[in-house]
């Protein structure tokens, strides 16, 4: 088999590429699309671990795999309040300017 | 080196490039249509990932969800908002260089951790009828989160219609 | 193939279980109500609450498990929930009139906030990590929904939108933070992972974890999300947040740290001090800077959430249960003035500067004294429930070694007097503005502050019955 950091490090570089552009981008959804990449990279390690590590106990086998599962489910909720929000902000102000919205302010 | 050994080295390298490349783009497109379009080939690439680790199941709901759902949201959010052909740019903000250094120094700490690990690896056979066994557990073992996920899945329904709603 | 689901015992969730079921009751209730009957709907949801404050005392002295440990009935799970509760009764009573006012009277704001009860009660009483994280999430993102529900107000909207991401964000890390735990122990349960060795996985998993709880609880350098959320959320849900996240929060951040990871908590304690200094000093420097009621109780939630975190610093059963007194304390010391600040608006219009108070002593004395009474227990004057909740946690730090954090925090809690102050200056010194009339408050937002204030005075009058049921414990 494939050494597991090969997997690991692939999960950490596309985790903080994720990080880069969730922290980077100045638009809602671009920022979102970063944290879903983060997401991705948490289920590599998720999948990665389930194969590759012998579970503490003989029961919790599939434990990795079916919190992955949890996982993309809940990206999928977020995209969809993400999608609600942004469409509702557009209505409101009457124009694209989701981009207005910056995070870092104090 | 078997040749199933080799086939997987060769998948791993091809998926990993996919998903990285399609990571990048996703991050660093000024177009954010590209960009979108780049998060779903990360998204491909990291399905084939799974089917690489032999996690055929999570990498078709990654498919199905990710690629099929999450991707056409994503998309319909940016088609909804602005207009689509002027090709509207959505640029970096002033602090791209300090989280670029922040990204890039979280990669050394967990790259380091990654390697430096002594990793008590189990090489399992992967049985064969996974999927049943993935069924049963989500409704025995699992079936607590499984039911919060529910109303979490409810929520977010509820939550996203009210939002949205005229 | 014949299945059967161990360990089920659905009398360890049974408050979990009947709030999300008076959540599914509500939001069904919604559609055969007419706008006029949505009141009834709220009652509905108190009727939900009161019954879960039931169940979970049936739970004291359980010690219990269920689904394959997933769940962990113990008193410290048990105090939590019933301080959850009263919070979210509390904001229910606040919420009727208010949401009128406000036009965002509907079933789905009542089935939001249960739903986001479901997953605070849920989140007390996980022993695994995998219900924490969807505990976290299933009272997170009703929360983002409810931050923007008054959907023609463009701050409230941007709240929404700003809580969401940020939230999404922390998820993430506190999500790579148990995939690193889980490949470092082989396991996502609490008790196991503390029975593995220790590793860096484990260490540099804690650490992910830690960011995500402190996005959560809004500790520095996580907390600059904060004051912009608190001003544009609804004010109700504003109240709601600052106080039941916290609790639910502290709660799987006390039981992660102390159950799962006590020899890795050892070495971050030195981190977690310094960032309860940090935490602590600039949310009441901040504060002191804000001319908004709203961002100065935000910034003030930070500082608190700095004092709280000096008792996970100083351990042991004294930094537990005086981090499980503070929490009620603030909970309802809070809700309190929170809800002085509804009750004083007018109409849609709420008296959000400081500068508003001006002469209310004279127009409203017993709302005023109310309001004063809540501003001196947050800065934590005796015989408030504040007073007790600062009291055991520097006596806990001190107790434990740590007698400079608590030197630190009384400095903090001096700097804070000036600003919780203001408005009650304003009120008793100041003359009136033009433009308000005298308030006018309904009856059950009177007895929401009634409930708060007999709290927070028969906590800081009477505090050993509290301290003792904090003491409960924590079951390994």
């Amino acid at each position: 088999m494939i050494p597991l950091p090969f997997y690991l490090l692939l999960a950490a570089a596309l985790f903080c590429i994720g990080l880069f552009g969730a922290l980077a981008r100045r638009n809602a959804i671009a920022i979102l699309m970063g944290i879903e990449l983060m997401l991705n990279a948490v289920n590599i390690n998720l999948i990665a671990f389930w194969r590759y590590i012998q579970p503490a106990a003989p029961t919790w086998d599939l434990a990795g795999q079916i919190f992955a599962l949890f996982v993309i489910t809940l990206a999928a909720a977020e995209a969809a309040i993400a999608l609600a929000l942004v469409i509702a902000i557009y209505r409101s102000r009457d124009t694209v300017n989701v981009e207005e919205v910056d995070l870092m302010k104090w | 080196m078997s040749t199933d050994l080799v086939l997987t080295y060769v998948g791993f390298f091809m998926m990993g490039a996919i998903a990285l490349i399609g990571a990048v783009l996703a991050v660093s497109q000024r177009n954010i249509l590209r960009a979108a379009l780049g998060l779903i080939v990360s998204f491909i690439g990291v399905a084939g990932i799974y089917f690489v680790l032999e996690a055929e199941f999570v990498g078709v709901v990654q498919i199905l969800i990710y690629v099929g759902a999450i991707t056409i949201l994503i998309l319909f959010a940016i088609m909804l908002t602005r207009g689509l052909m002027q090709g509207t740019t959505s640029g970096h903000n002033s602090q791209w260089l300090a989280a670029a250094l922040l990204a890039m120094l979280l990669f050394a700490a967990l790259a380091l951790v990654a390697l430096g690990t002594n990793w008590n690896v189990a090489a399992t056979r992967v049985s064969s009828d996974l999927i049943p066994k993935i069924g049963a557990e989500l409704m025995t073992t699992y079936v607590l989160p499984f039911e919060a996920v529910s109303l979490l899945l409810l929520a977010a329904l509820v939550g996203a219609i009210v939002i949205a709603r005229e | 193939m014949s299945l059967s689901v161990p360990d089920l015992n659905l009398r360890i969730i049974a408050p979990v279980l009947i709030v999300a079921i008076s959540a599914l009751v509500v939001l069904l209730g919604e559609l055969v109500t007419s706008s006029a009957q949505k009141r009834g709907l709220g009652y509905a949801s108190l009727v939900g609450l009161l019954a879960a404050g039931g169940a979970a005392m049936g739970l004291w002295d359980a010690h219990a498990v269920a689904f394959r440990e997933m769940v962990r009935a113990d008193n410290f799970g048990v105090f939590l929930t019933l301080t959850i509760l009263a919070g979210a009764v509390l904001c229910i009573l606040l919420s009727f009139d208010f949401t009128r006012a406000h036009r965002i009277e509907t079933g789905e704001y009542y089935a939001l906030i249960l739903f986001s009860v479901t997953g605070m009660l849920l989140m007390v009483t996980a022993a695994d990590l995998i219900i924490i994280f969807l505990a976290l999430e299933l009272l997170s993102l009703p929360l983002y929904i409810l931050a923007a529900f008054k959907r023609e107000d463009e701050r409230s909207l941007e709240a929404g939108l700003k809580y969401f991401l940020l939230g999404a964000f922390s998820s993430a890390f506190f999500l790579y933070g148990i995939a690193l735990v889980y490949g470092a122990t082989g396991t996502t349960n609490l008790a196991r992972i503390a029975a593995s060795a220790p590793s860096e996985m484990l260490l540099i998993g804690a650490g992910l974890l830690l960011v995500g709880f402190a996005f959560k609880v809004a500790l520095v350098p996580f907390h600059w999300w904060t004051p912009d959320v608190y001003e544009g959320a609804p004010t109700t849900i504003t109240a709601f947040m600052s106080v039941a996240v916290k609790a639910a929060a502290f709660g799987a951040f006390l039981r992660a740290f102390l159950v799962a990871l006590p020899a890795l908590a050892m070495d971050w304690r030195v981190v977690l001090a310094i960032i309860a200094v940090l935490t602590m000093t600039l949310g009441n420097v901040a504060a002191l800077l804000q001319a908004n009621i709203k961002r100065m109780l935000a910034y003030s939630s930070i500082a608190h959430a700095g004092y709280i975190l000096i008792a996970l610093v100083a351990m042991g059963g004294a930094g537990v249960s005086a981090a499980l007194f503070y929490l009620l304390a603030y909970t309802l010391t809070n809700l309190g003035a929170f809800g002085a600040v509804i009750a004083l608006g007018e109409g849609e219009r709420e008296r959000l500067n400081v500068s508003d108070y001006g002469g209310l002593a004279r127009m409203q004395p017993l709302l005023a004294a109310m309001l004063t009474v809540f501003m001196l227990s947050l800065a934590g004057f005796p015989p408030f429930a504040g007073f007790v909740g600062k009291f055991l946690i520097f006596g806990a730090a001190v107790q434990n070694g740590w007698a400079w954090l608590a030197v630190v925090g009384v400095l903090n809690s001096l700097v804070s007097v000036y600003f919780y102050l203001r408005p009650v200056v304003a009120m008793y010194m100041s003359e009136p503005v033009e433009g308000w009339g005298a308030p006018r408050v309904a009856p059950l937002v009177a007895l929401a502050l009634v409930l708060a204030l007999i709290g927070v005075i028969a906590l800081g009058v009477f505090p050993a019955p509290a301290i003792a049921l904090a003491a409960g414990g924590l079951g390994r």
